[in-house]
């Protein structure tokens, strides 16, 4: 498939290896041959495990789960950006043929003092985790709501709400940004949630419980710089960070406590 | 799901605070600008606002409130850098910016702050309690700043340093002002991309502007 | 059931423990029927739910509520990145908003049918009745789904459904659905009645007087081997298309949560039940680690081809019309491209192997879009599948405005699971199964859309009231985790990871994995008879014999060592895909997904048994011996048994 793109490459990698959480780490450096440019990033990367295990190395571990672009489990800087160099693309959606032979490229784990790395390119994620479970929900008990159509939703607010809702919650945008900030993550379930009726009731209080989680789990703050947005796979907003500014600012005015 | 926190030392309620107090120190610089549009008239015209200015009483309370706008924006900025780099403890090999997200100015707010704070320092000492001049205008005794503020151009490091600060300062506030409005959350679909349009024009306007006040002094020395 | 040796005569019939009375009052009356735990007595009873996928996530937030104390597991580093994350199309209700005749009994009656009728007539009744519930609540947790301009839910059609009952949100329902039961979840972390357990693996099944009381867990950071006890635990680990290396399953979907439940007692239902779904992006070559799905919608407007000379290496476009094949068609007539999953992508199988298929591999036909660009113009073309097209291009790099797409079918869900009851229990009192992992409501085939309504019911409407009513029946003693069946399978367990790590051969895991891949492909994919399958399980053992000799895992076990994870679940892959043969042997007609050459109409269709096969085959673990195949007999009173044709 891929038309001409049948030529074989050669590829030189450095890559951060680190046995555990414990210690320092360095980067390495490996070569790899034999790549189809049809292959994606990861399968580039199992290549080079299944080398390094006929060798009787030790195999890099890095995150990956659907492959597909949707569980948001893959999370390597590449080259010095998340998820690598073509925009809206996960690292398993990226493709080879957008090297060239003969390149060498660098492979990160997400750097974030509240994403520990736990081994080579595989994170500690569990903090994103922490936020949502701070207020990232809407306040219902399974049971018989009202009839979904009793809710209406105008359309333009539904696009929104999902255009919010499709963060995949792989970390680009913390490991994006110079200063680690979750504000475009936080943001974007503030934000869904913000934008439809069911959501709202509870919203300055949800924007204040996950800001400050947020802030406690050592994230950075937000300097509008929008690499977030510009890194992130699936193209969130940071008009999505303004609407959770927005609310926490009614909150924080607004708030009786 | 209910807050613990003082409002002021989230993460965002520090933002809100660079914001407001921004945006003020933004009108602070383009009314210290149109004030100084005067200098252009002539020295009396300059002199005369300069003595409205400095001999109302209220302008120790505007000096109060300029320091404190001041010192609130200095402290949060290094609040929050401090913070900004704790996050990371652990800095990437390689770091390469999308293209399509940071700028220049963006990543740059620090050092153009800081830059701008000590030329602040330079700026008030070398002008504000720079030589005293008398000057007698129409029965009215007064500080002769306009022959201060020209002989102080005449150095060309005293020029130099202004260039270089003002055009920082533009750039500061080419990122800072739109900023404002995003950590304010007046983000809107509509009017953000005219906002970072305005905020370049005014960092264009802020730089050109003093830039051009300067040179105009410098040029007034004879040269 | 007689041929076979004396073992059969040892099977039993199984007991569903299906409620009487008409369909439509069976699930209310069970309702009522079933015992209750008091309010203040739930905080008494602990749960483990293993899986956080919809079906997890859901009963696991459904339960807390309600007061019982959950311990969730999932393998991944966060609860929402479960697999169902992945699904595409939608979530079928019977709301009939769209006011085109649908119903319960529709929706129920269309779901016996394509599941080719081996599905509990009682099981799918259920499954329509709370289908509408489900859309109430997830609207409630703000799941955005697609409004129309009046702000009312959209609805489409789907997988050749006569009504428009299916709710989507954009081309990511499953993630948005699979959000708003993580969502849930998360409510209960924050009210500290659900312990989320991030990043471990289920790798046994403590039972303890006969009940489900426990498991073994490896956590994959440390390698440490961690128990815990509950009063009962609730499976929610998904499919095992994984069998087949290559699927469009999530790389870390696996079936050792199931398969350790059965070797511990649980009977395995029709594993020979999976299903395939004909547009795939292909192959494109031996480095390839899984396999795309695209939405089947597409086959709405391409038509499929494959050039009428063998090998032809010509691009596709320069391939003049009279000398392509457009095979669907040429078939089928009246259903042309629309043929069911099944049926197209066997005939796309059997092009590429007699020499038509197309791409380096030789393993694709052509989907073209051609004539439907002629005919509506590229914007409405790039309107209704822009982001297909996109996610095409993406990976192959082809553009499919201009030349064909190339497809393939390939492994994407698997109705068969462990056997349950009504109830959603095992066989073995207090575990249950839910989603995906049991086999109770797809039959031999699942119809698109159905399968996040199977997860979402059975987590938020099913189990929180039958795991009420086993607590409220039985008696329960205080169980430790010190308790010497925890040593024993902690042991076990280890000894396993161990001796893996210890064999130091030759070839690597994905190796082993890749093999048996092909096999079970080949043998045990879309089209099977008794040589092949007798040829799968002697060609299975000898890998499996193989693994146990000569696999390389390197790494340790104390850190995270990502071989040794996938060694543990390959191993027992290996076993699995024999058992999956061996149910397809013992199968010996064709159903659903389950296509027996030697069970075929004149035509090439599939030809059920009803007289010999009209039941559910739930194999029992015998340790080195063969199963046992116990049956559990299908009665259809409500749907008529017919044979399907699409010529």
């Amino acid at each position: 498939m891929g038309g001409n793109s049948t030529e074989k490459m050669s590829l030189k990698l450095k890559v951060w290896r680190q046995k555990n959480n414990k210690d320092k780490g360095a980067m390495v450096d490996y070569t790899v041959d034999n790549i189809s440019p049809d292959m994606s990033f990861l399968e580039m990367m199992d290549t080079l495990n299944s080398k390094l295990v006929k060798e009787k190395g030790d195999s890099i571990a890095f995150d990956h789960d659907c492959r597909e672009g949707i569980c948001g489990m893959c999370s390597m800087m590449i080259n010095g950006q998340a998820h690598g160099p073509e925009a809206e693309t996960t690292t398993c959606q990226l493709h080879m043929r957008k090297f060239k032979d003969g390149d060498t490229i660098v492979v990160e784990p997400w750097r974030a003092k509240a994403f520990p790395v736990l081994k080579d390119l595989m994170v500690d994620r569990g903090a994103f985790d922490q936020i949502m479970a701070a207020g990232g929900f809407v306040n219902i008990n399974t049971g018989n709501p009202q009839d979904a159509n009793a809710i209406l939703i105008g359309q333009e607010n539904a696009e929104l709400a999902m255009d919010a809702a499709a963060c995949i919650g792989c970390g680009a945008c913390v490991a994006s940004c110079k200063n680690a900030s979750a504000m475009l993550f936080v943001s974007a379930k503030i934000s869904q949630l913000a934008l439809l009726p069911q959501g709202a009731i509870e919203s300055e209080a949800r924007t204040q419980a996950m800001v400050e989680k947020m802030d406690e789990l050592g994230f950075g703050n937000c300097t509008n710089e929008a690499e977030c947005e510009a890194q992130c796979p699936k193209g969130i907003k940071i008009e999505n960070i303004a609407r959770m500014n927005r609310e926490w600012f009614k909150g924080a005015i607004g708030s009786r406590k | 799901m209910t807050s613990k926190k003082c409002s002021t030392s989230t993460s965002i309620g520090k933002k809100q605070i660079m914001g407001v107090t921004g945006l003020l120190l933004c009108g602070f610089v383009l009314t210290h600008l149109l004030g100084n549009l005067t200098l252009f008239i002539g020295s009396d015209a300059f002199n005369k606002y300069s003595h409205a200015l400095t001999s109302n009483p209220l302008i120790y309370l505007a000096e109060v409130g300029l320091v404190i706008l001041f010192f609130s924006h200095i402290v949060m900025a290094i609040k929050l850098t401090r913070e900004n780099k704790a996050a990371r403890p652990t800095d990437y090999y390689m770091r390469t910016k999308s293209g399509r997200g940071s700028t220049f100015a963006s990543s740059t707010m620090i050092y153009s702050g800081v830059i701008t704070l000590i030329f602040l320092i330079i700026h008030i000492n070398g002008l504000k309690f720079g030589t005293h001049y008398d000057t007698n205008i129409a029965g009215v005794e007064m500080r002769d700043i306009y022959r201060t503020t020209i002989e102080y151009f005449q150095a060309p490091l005293h020029l130099a340093i202004y260039l270089i600060a003002v055009i920082t300062l533009g750039i500061h506030v080419s990122h800072g002002f739109w900023s404002a409005f995003q950590s304010l959350g007046l983000n809107h679909p509509k009017y953000m991309p005219k906002l970072r349009c305005a905020s370049v024009l005014f960092g264009l306007l802020i730089a050109i502007g003093f830039s051009t006040l300067a040179i105009y002094c410098y040029l007034q020395g004879g040269h | 059931m007689t041929q076979e040796n004396t073992q059969n005569t040892k099977s039993k019939k199984l007991d569903g423990k299906v409620p009487t009375g008409p369909v439509q009052e069976r699930w209310k009356t069970h309702k009522f029927n079933m015992k209750i735990v008091n309010a203040a007595n739930k905080r008494k009873y602990s749960v483990i739910v293993v899986g956080t996928g919809l079906a997890g996530a859901s009963a696991a937030a459904s339960m807390a509520e309600l007061g019982y104390n959950v311990t969730t597991f999932c393998i991944q580093d966060s609860p929402r990145r479960a697999h169902s994350i992945a699904a595409q199309g939608g979530i079928n209700a019977a709301k009939n908003y769209t006011n085109d005749g649908d119903s319960v009994y529709r929706l129920f009656y269309d779901t016996v049918k394509g599941g080719d009728y081996r599905a509990r007539e009682s099981n799918v009744y259920r499954l329509a009745e709370v289908s509408n519930s489900i859309i109430d609540q997830c609207v409630g947790q703000g799941v955005p789904f697609a409004r129309e301009y009046g702000g009312t839910l959209s609805n489409r059609s789907f997988g050749g459904a006569q009504v428009s009952r299916t709710f989507y949100a954009r081309g990511q329902t499953g993630q948005q659905l699979l959000l708003g039961a993580y969502s849930a979840m998360m409510k209960e972390v924050h009210n500290g009645k659900i312990k989320s357990f991030t990043r471990r693996e289920m790798v046994e099944l403590v039972t303890i007087d006969g009940k489900a009381r426990g498991i073994i867990v490896r956590n994959i950071v440390t390698g440490e081997f961690e128990r815990y006890v509950a009063d009962a635990v609730v499976l929610a680990t998904g499919g095992y298309g994984n069998v087949y290396f290559l699927s469009t399953n999530a790389k870390a979907s696996n079936a050792s949560a199931a398969f350790r439940a059965y070797k511990k007692g649980a009977y395995f239902a029709n594993p020979c039940f999976t299903q395939i779904h004909p547009t795939c992006i292909p192959v494109s070559g031996d480095h390839q680690s899984k396999l795309t799905l695209m939405s089947e919608s597409l086959r709405n407007d391409g038509r499929v081809w494959v050039p009428k000379i063998k090998g032809d290496k010509r691009k596709a476009i320069d391939i003049p019309e009279e000398e392509r094949d457009y095979f669907l068609e040429r078939i089928y007539p009246s259903f042309g491209n629309l043929v069911p999953r099944d049926v197209a992508s066997r005939n796309a199988k059997n092009m590429s192997d007699s020499g038509f298929g197309v791409s380096a591999t030789g393993k694709a036909v052509y989907l073209d879009f051609a004539a439907a660009i002629k005919r509506d113009g590229v914007e409405k073309i790039k309107a209704k599948y822009g982001n297909l097209f996109d996610m095409y291009q993406r990976i192959t790099d082809d553009n499919p405005y201009e030349t064909p797409m190339m497809i393939y079918p390939a492994i994407h869900y698997t109705m068969g699971g462990l056997w349950v009851d009504y109830n959603l229990m095992s066989n073995i009192p207090g575990l249950f199964v839910l989603g995906e992992a049991n086999f109770s409501d797809h039959g031999a085939n699942r119809l698109g859309a159905s399968a996040l309504m199977q997860g979402l019911a059975d987590g938020y409407f099913v189990i929180p009231y039958t795991i009420g009513n086993y607590f409220a029946t039985e008696k329960f003693s205080k169980v430790e985790t010190t308790h010497n069946e925890f040593d024993k399978a902690h042991t076990e367990s280890k000894a396993k990871y161990d001796k893996l790590l210890a064999i130091n051969g030759t070839k690597t895991v994905d190796e082993y994995h890749r093999e048996l891949g092909h096999v079970m492909w080949d043998n045990v994919g879309m089209a099977r008879n008794e040589t092949g399958l007798i040829d799968a399980i002697a060609k299975i053992q000898a890998i499996r014999a193989d693994f146990w000799k000569n696999v390389k895992v390197t790494g340790s076990n104390v850190d995270v060592n990502t071989e040794l994870e996938k060694a543990g679940r390959v191993a027992d892959f290996l076993e699995l895909g024999e058992l999956m043969a061996l149910d397809a042997l013992e199968r010996k007609e064709s159903c659903g997904g389950h296509f027996r050459e030697e069970s075929q109409t004149e035509e090439g269709e599939a030809k059920r048994d009803d007289e010999n096969f009209c039941h559910v085959a739930a194999w029992e673990f015998q340790g080195d011996s063969k199963p046992l195949r116990h049956i559990e007999e299908l009665s259809f009173e409500n749907v008529k048994l017919t044979q399907r044709s699409y010529k």
